[in-house]
C-alpha cells in the first residue's frame, strides 16, 4: 500500500463527470506530479482529495487509513494539507495572522516553530509580517500560501498550480523550496500546467485528460515522452 | 435638557449597538442578512414573561434560561434549517427568505400564544434614581447601559482573541480557505448565530426592562433600528455597528427632546437612506473589491 492510494476515484458536478475513474499513488519522501490541460480535472482531483468535494465513487487511502468523503478539517488533523489553486490567502489578516491561522489545528509550540520555519524559508515574507495580505505581490501572496500550509506540519503537502501567473524568476525561487521542503522530509503532491518545471523536480509524473489519467511514468520519463512533449511541453 | 437626552440616548443606543453587534456577526461571517435576529430580540421576553409570571421560575433563573433557550433556537435555526439549505444551493437569497420566514413563525406563534395586545413586563430591580447636576439617571438605565456595553466587550474578545473567533473571521474571507486550514466550519457558523442571537436575546430583555413592555412591533423597530446602524457603522464591522447603535440611540433622543417624540422612530430611516445615498460602504466598511 502506497503512503497516499488514490483508487479509482469519480467526482461530480451534477450531471457533469470531472473526474472519472482515477487511479494514483505517492510514495512517502517523493514528489509526484499531476500535469494536465486546463478542465482536465487536476484541481477537483486535489480538492477531493483534501476533503472540500464529497467524491461520487472511489477511495482515498493516506498513512494506511481510509479518508474517503472525510471532512476538510479532520484530514488537515491526519497530516494532508493543500495548497489551494489561486492562493485563497486571507486578504484582511496580515500576513502573521495567516500563518498564524494556518496553525488552527496545532499547538502552540508547532505554531511558532512553523512561524520561524516560513520566515527561514521566505526571508521576504519575513519583512512583511505586519502587512496586511491582500496588498502583497502575487509572488509573496504565494509564499506565504505555502507558508500557511506548512503551519500544519503536513506529512503530505498538495500543491494546487502554484506557479498560476507569477514571474518565472519567483516561479524557479518558490520551486527550489519545494525541493528543500521535500527534502525535510515533506511527500509532495503537486498540480502544475508549467510541465517542464514540474517534472523537472519530480520522481513521477501522471498526465491527466478529460478526467482520466492515460500516461505515468518517472519525471525525466514523462518529460521525454513525445506526446507530452508535444501536449504540454511546447513541442520542445 | 442636552445632557439627559445624550444620557438617554446613549442608554437606549448601548442597546441597539448590542443588537447589532450580534446582527453584525452573523453578517460578517456568512454575508446573510438574517431577518429573524428581531424576532429573537422578541421571544426572549415573552419567554420570561412565561418563566417568570407564569410558571413562578425565580427571576435570575428565568432569565438564564430565556437566553439559553432562544440562543439555542437560534443555532438551530441554523444546524437544521439554514445549514441544509446552504448545502444544497449557493443562493444567499433563498437563506435570506428562510430566516424571515422564521421570524414570521416567531412572531405569529407569539401572537396566537399571547395575544397581540402589549403585556407588562416585570422587572424586579427598581433601584430609584439620582442627579448628576441636572441630569436624571435611573438606576436601570445606567444597569441597562453597562450590561450592552460588558456584553460587546465580551463579544468583541471572543471575535478578536479567540480560536473560534479567528475560525468565524476566516470564514467572513474565505470558506473554503478556512476548511483547508481546519477549521470545522459548520460548528463555528452556528456558534456565530448561538452568540450573535444571545446579543439579541440580552438586548431584548434590557429593552423590555426599560419599557416595562413587551410587544411583537417591537420586531419591526428593532430591526430597522439594526439595519441602520449596521449600515451607518459599515455592515459587517462588528466597531462599526456598536458606534452605530449609539449614534442612532442619541440621533433619537435629540428629536424626541427637541422636535417631537412622535418623529423619534423616524431617525433611524432618515439615517438608512443618507448612509446608503453618501457612504454605502459605512462609517467603517472596507470597500468592497470584488475580482472577476
Amino acid at each position: 500500500m502506497a503512503y497516499l492510494q488514490v483508487e479509482n476515484l469519480q467526482v461530480n458536478y451534477g450531471a457533469i463527470k470531472a473526474v472519472q475513474g482515477v487511479s494514483f499513488q505517492v510514495e512517502k519522501g517523493e514528489i509526484v506530479t499531476l500535469i494536465g490541460a486546463n478542465g482536465a480535472g487536476k484541481t477537483s482531483i486535489m480538492n477531493t482529495v483534501a476533503g472540500l468535494i464529497k467524491p461520487a465513487g472511489g477511495s482515498v487511502i493516506f498513512d494506511g487509513k481510509e479518508i474517503t468523503g472525510h471532512k476538510a478539517y479532520n484530514i488537515v488533523k491526519s497530516g494532508l494539507t493543500l495548497c489551494p489553486e489561486g492562493r485563497k490567502i486571507f486578504p484582511r489578516f496580515t500576513t502573521y495572522e495567516n500563518l498564524k491561522m494556518g496553525g488552527y489545528t496545532s499547538s502552540s509550540e508547532a505554531v511558532s516553530r512553523g512561524i520561524e520555519r516560513a520566515a527561514e524559508l521566505f526571508p521576504r515574507l519575513k519583512e512583511r509580517f505586519d502587512q496586511v495580505a491582500g496588498t502583497l505581490s502575487g509572488g509573496e501572496q504565494q509564499m506565504l500560501a505555502v507558508g500557511r500550509a506548512l503551519m500544519s506540519e503536513p506529512k503530505l503537502l498538495m500543491l494546487d498550480e502554484p506557479s498560476l501567473g507569477l514571474a518565472p524568476i519567483v516561479v524557479q525561487e518558490l520551486f527550489e523550496c519545494f525541493t528543500r521542503i521535500n527534502k525535510d522530509g515533506t511527500t509532495i503532491l503537486l498540480v502544475e500546467q508549467n510541465a517542464s518545471m514540474a517534472l523537472d523536480i519530480s520522481d513521477r509524473g501522471y498526465v491527466v485528460e478529460n478526467g482520466k489519467i492515460n500516461i505515468s511514468g518517472t519525471g525525466k520519463e514523462l518529460a521525454d515522452n513525445e506526446k507530452v512533449k508535444e501536449a504540454y511541453l511546447g513541442g520542445m | 435638557m442636552f445632557f439627559q437626552q445624550l444620557f438617554n440616548g446613549i442608554t437606549i443606543g448601548a442597546t441597539y449597538s448590542l443588537v447589532a453587534v450580534g446582527f453584525s456577526i452573523v453578517y460578517s461571517v456568512l454575508e446573510l442578512v438574517n431577518f429573524a435576529h428581531g424576532s429573537f430580540y422578541v421571544l426572549a421576553g415573552y419567554l420570561i414573561l412565561t418563566m417568570y409570571s407564569f410558571m413562578v421560575l425565580p427571576y435570575p433563573i428565568a432569565l438564564l434560561a430565556s437566553l439559553i433557550v432562544t440562543s439555542l433556537f437560534g443555532a438551530a435555526m441554523n444546524k437544521f434549517l439554514l445549514e441544509p439549505i446552504r448545502k444544497k444551493t449557493s443562493s444567499g437569497e433563498s437563506v435570506m427568505t428562510a430566516t424571515l420566514g422564521v421570524s414570521t413563525f416567531i412572531l405569529n406563534l407569539i401572537m396566537v400564544l399571547y395575544g397581540s395586545e402589549t403585556k407588562p413586563f416585570p422587572n424586579p430591580m427598581d433601584l430609584g434614581k439620582f442627579y448628576v447636576g441636572s441630569v436624571i439617571m435611573k438606576w436601570n438605565q445606567v444597569i441597562i447601559a453597562i450590561a450592552a456595553i460588558v456584553m460587546i466587550i465580551i463579544m468583541s474578545m471572543i471575535i478578536y482573541k479567540t480560536k473560534v473567533g479567528s475560525g468565524m473571521r476566516a470564514i467572513a474571507q474565505d470558506v473554503s480557505a478556512a476548511k483547508l486550514m481546519g477549521v470545522n466550519t459548520e460548528l463555528v457558523i452556528t456558534f456565530a448565530f448561538f452568540s450573535g442571537i444571545l446579543c439579541a436575546a440580552i438586548a431584548g430583555i434590557l429593552v423590555a426592562m426599560y419599557y416595562g413592555s413587551v410587544d411583537t412591533t417591537m420586531y419591526l423597530g428593532v430591526s430597522m433600528k439594526t439595519f441602520a446602524a449596521s449600515l451607518l457603522g459599515g455592515i459587517g464591522s462588528l466597531p462599526g455597528a456598536a458606534l452605530g447603535g449609539i449614534i442612532i440611540g442619541v440621533l433619537e433622543a435629540f428629536v424626541a427632546g427637541y422636535v417631537s417624540a412622535d418623529w423619534k422612530d423616524c431617525i433611524a430611516f432618515v439615517v438608512l437612506i443618507l448612509v446608503l445615498l453618501f457612504r454605502p460602504s459605512g462609517l467603517f466598511g472596507h470597500k468592497e473589491i470584488k475580482k472577476v
